[in-house]
């Protein structure tokens, strides 16, 4: 049987989803036997391939229009989406900047910041924009919810073996949690 | 007896007491029903729906935290329909407002994500608009956090029905409902008393300790069942602590003040940042230098020995343990002969009886209240008053300063000591009378008291945490004038006032047994270190005259020996 093909990407994210990933430890090596990672964020190639991958893992908010374009090339390019981690989930931390326009933020994080001098806020054609805040399942189907600040590996590596048995995960005890 | 019901329950055939609710009858039988906004000590409200039910021929779900049993219903607790309603229910309490778990102060003790965890959320239907809510930073000692609230209405409870204060209520309607203090003011300038009462309650982290936040989950501490030595209503407590150290203190459910606790209870004595007296100190070429215990003790015995008896004072607060006082009275008393007293009063000279509760004060009809300003000194005492009053007690307050007494403006009649007849026919007429009676109350109006012995619940109100066993030990009060050898001082953690300083200098040996660091702590020829409420084991007797264990919480600091203790080596030596 070839191994089955998983994709993994961030938006605004942390990079603390991918920590657990990472203390899987020995079991990443068992896992690595049945799938491949074809892309991660950590490793050389960032995009999920053209042809497609069974699974595909989200961590971090859609924060701006980069992060759209992630989400959504990751949802037409994976069959399940998994979003992990609180900020996938349910929006986390970033939605704090909902509070205020987005001309507030920036000027706060490029001008007002008390470390800046004579700050200028970055406006190239180029770079994406701040959109408003919100979690996957918002701008995309997401057909797995694993939350957690971070989640740990165990929830994650009980996710991925019930994926690889045919069931879909069902999370409970200390498997489900927020913080 | 009461009328007993029979239903079942998830099929199980129970029996439970008429008027009772199906969620007490089903905790009864140990069946669980999920509750949040119910709390036990607080009237049923039926605000956050996650106790609904089943019960057969009912149209719809009902919440069992308010539905009486009746006889014959059939209840089913976790049925399909009741877990789906139930997390339709959880999807709506998370959608309002903040309840991003991974930064808050109660995650892993929050009762509201208990219950998300319990029913499997694992992502919210309804996308959280967050909309932006102020925090009230205004309190000293706890925080309100409205982002975090699901106007659940325990905290308002609390407030109006436990501790009487009814400061408590709610501003706006549906989603833009707030908890808000005194028809909208901020709560450190509102009428709110800082009882925590409110913060002891609330489910979620909408109320947060500032002391104690994110200093330890339940997992992580110890609770230690003991009693308030900060007055002599004596409130059952538990002391919470991490690595041998106070975090917070909680009152306790089981106990007479049912779970109430005052400022001065709560959170006065967490903030004491007086400088503590770690070791025995005695005074060599004018200044007070570290000694050990053999040798502050061997100096003080040398003294005492070379001293007649009537040369020698002792003086105690009335705030130490029953062990202590005894032990107090057994060396200086017995053993020296010397003068000995206590430097509060303690009632003895009324012959008024003691030992009425504060359950029989609630369920009074009139109470009156004389020599004492309970809602300043004895608050949790004051409190109960008032919840009388709410139920319609008549509350007759006879003092000589009616505007410096708190309790005056929830006095429905108040009274001279002149006057002291007139109130005292006016209770006399009443079914359930109480007598709350303090150290401004004196020897003729006690007298007059002496009628209403039959028929009043009596409660006295000691100036000091243990007065009723130095009453029982027959300590007065009151400094001797006698010029003195040697003066004695058991402060315990308390600070003397001028009186007590100025015939403590007069004395030509000063030995002061103290927590802190203090006025009189610079005039003393030997200073005894004594422990601290937390590190205290033993009993006190609190206002309703029963025998209360005070319990040991942390550790003792190095080196420091419990009072007792001391004044039995000493006795020894002497």
């Amino acid at each position: 049987m070839s191994k089955v093909k998983v994709a993994m990407d961030w938006l605004a994210a942390c990079a603390g989803c991918e920590m657990s990933v990472l203390d899987m430890d020995e079991r990443l090596v068992q896992l690595l036997e049945k799938i491949e990672l074809t892309s991660t964020p950590v490793t050389d190639l960032k995009h999920p391939p053209k042809e497609g991958v069974t699974v595909g893992i989200l961590s971090g908010t859609v924060n701006n229009t980069t992060n759209l374009e992630v989400a959504k090339e990751m949802r037409e390019r994976c069959k399940v989406l998994i979003a992990v981690g609180d900020c996938a989930v349910f929006g986390g931390i970033m939605t704090m900047r909902n509070f205020f326009d987005t001309d507030e933020a920036l000027k706060r994080a490029y001008v007002e910041t008390e470390s800046t001098v004579d700050g200028i806020i970055p406006k190239s054609e180029e770079l994406s924009k701040p959109i408003k805040a919100c979690p996957v399942n918002q701008v995309v189907k997401v057909d797995i919810h694993l939350p957690g600040c971070p989640p740990s590996a165990d929830a994650i590596y009980y996710v991925l073996t019930e994926l690889l048995e045919g069931r879909i995960p069902v999370l409970s005890g200390e498997n489900l949690k927020y913080d | 007896m009461d009328k007993m019901i029979n239903l079942k329950i998830n099929g199980r055939q129970i029996r439970a007491r008429s008027g009772q609710t199906v969620l007490e009858a089903a905790k009864t039988a140990g069946i669980d029903i999920p509750s949040l906004c119910h709390h036990p000590a607080i009237t049923p409200h039926g605000a956050c729906r996650i106790c609904l039910v089943e019960i057969e021929r009912q149209r719809t779900l009902q919440p069992a935290c308010t539905f009486p049993v009746t006889e014959g219903m059939r209840v089913e607790t976790e049925s399909p329909k009741v877990v789906e309603e139930r997390k339709f229910v959880l999807q709506m309490l998370f959608s309002e407002r903040n309840h991003y778990c991974m930064f808050c102060e109660m995650s892993g003790d929050c009762e509201l994500q208990a219950l998300a965890y319990r029913y499997g959320m694992d992502r919210w239907t309804y996308q959280n608009p967050y909309p932006k809510i102020p925090v009230d930073g205004t309190r000293k000692y706890f925080i309100m956090d409205h982002n975090r609230c699901i106007l659940c209405r325990r905290c308002i409870r609390a407030c109006g029905e436990l501790a009487a204060n009814n400061t408590l209520g709610v501003k706006f309607r549906g989603a833009r409902t707030m908890i808000s203090a005194d028809m909208d003011t901020p709560f450190g300038e509102s009428t709110c008393v800082a009882c925590g009462t409110c913060l002891q309650v609330c489910p979620t982290g909408a109320l947060i300790d500032r002391k104690s936040a994110y200093a330890g989950r339940e997992a992580q501490v110890e609770r230690t069942k003991s009693v308030c030595m900060f007055c002599s209503v004596g409130c059952g407590t538990e002391i919470i602590t991490r690595s041998g150290r106070v975090l917070r203190v909680e009152g306790e459910w089981e106990e007479h003040n049912k779970g109430v606790l005052c400022v001065a209870g709560r959170f006065e004595p967490v903030y004491d940042n007086r400088a503590r007296i770690k070791t025995p100190l005695v005074k060599k070429n004018g200044e007070l230098v570290s000694a050990t215990w053999d040798e502050a003790m061997g100096i003080i015995a040398s003294r005492l020995k070379t001293t007649k008896g009537n040369k020698v004072g002792a003086w105690t607060t009335c705030k130490t343990l029953n062990l202590t006082m005894s032990e107090f009275v057994a060396v200086f008393g017995g053993k020296l002969d010397a003068n000995v007293g206590v430097l509060e009063p303690t009632l003895a000279e009324m012959e008024l009886p003691v030992g009425g509760s504060l359950t029989d004060l609630v369920s009074s009809d009139s109470i009156l209240v004389i020599g004492a300003d309970p809602l300043s000194d004895h608050r949790v005492l004051g409190y109960h008053i008032k919840r009388a009053r709410a139920k319609g007690a008549s509350v007759l307050l006879v003092s000589d300063h009616h505007n410096g007494n708190a309790m005056s403006r929830f006095a429905d009649r108040q009274f001279t000591y002149e006057e002291l007849p007139r109130a005292i026919r006016m209770i006399q007429g009443t079914a359930s009378p109480s007598v709350v009676y303090g150290a401004g109350t004196g020897q003729k109006a006690a007298e007059q008291l002496g009628i209403l012995k039959r028929k009043a619940h009596f409660i006295p109100v000691f100036p000091a945490t243990n007065g009723y066993h130095a009453k029982v030990l027959g300590l007065q009060s009151g400094l001797n004038s006698t010029p003195l050898e040697i003066a004695y001082l058991l402060l315990e953690d308390i600070s003397p006032g001028e009186e007590v300083l100025q015939w403590a200098k007069k004395a030509k040996f000063l030995i002061v047994h103290t927590s802190y660091h203090g006025p009189i702590t610079e005039t003393a020829d030997v200073i005894l270190p004594s422990l601290l409420w937390s590190e205290q084991e033993g009993s006190i007797y609190n206002l309703e005259g029963k025998k209360a264990a005070v319990r040991k919480a942390v550790p003792l600091p190095e080196g420091l020996i419990p009072e007792n203790e001391v004044l039995t080596q000493l006795a020894a030596r002497l």
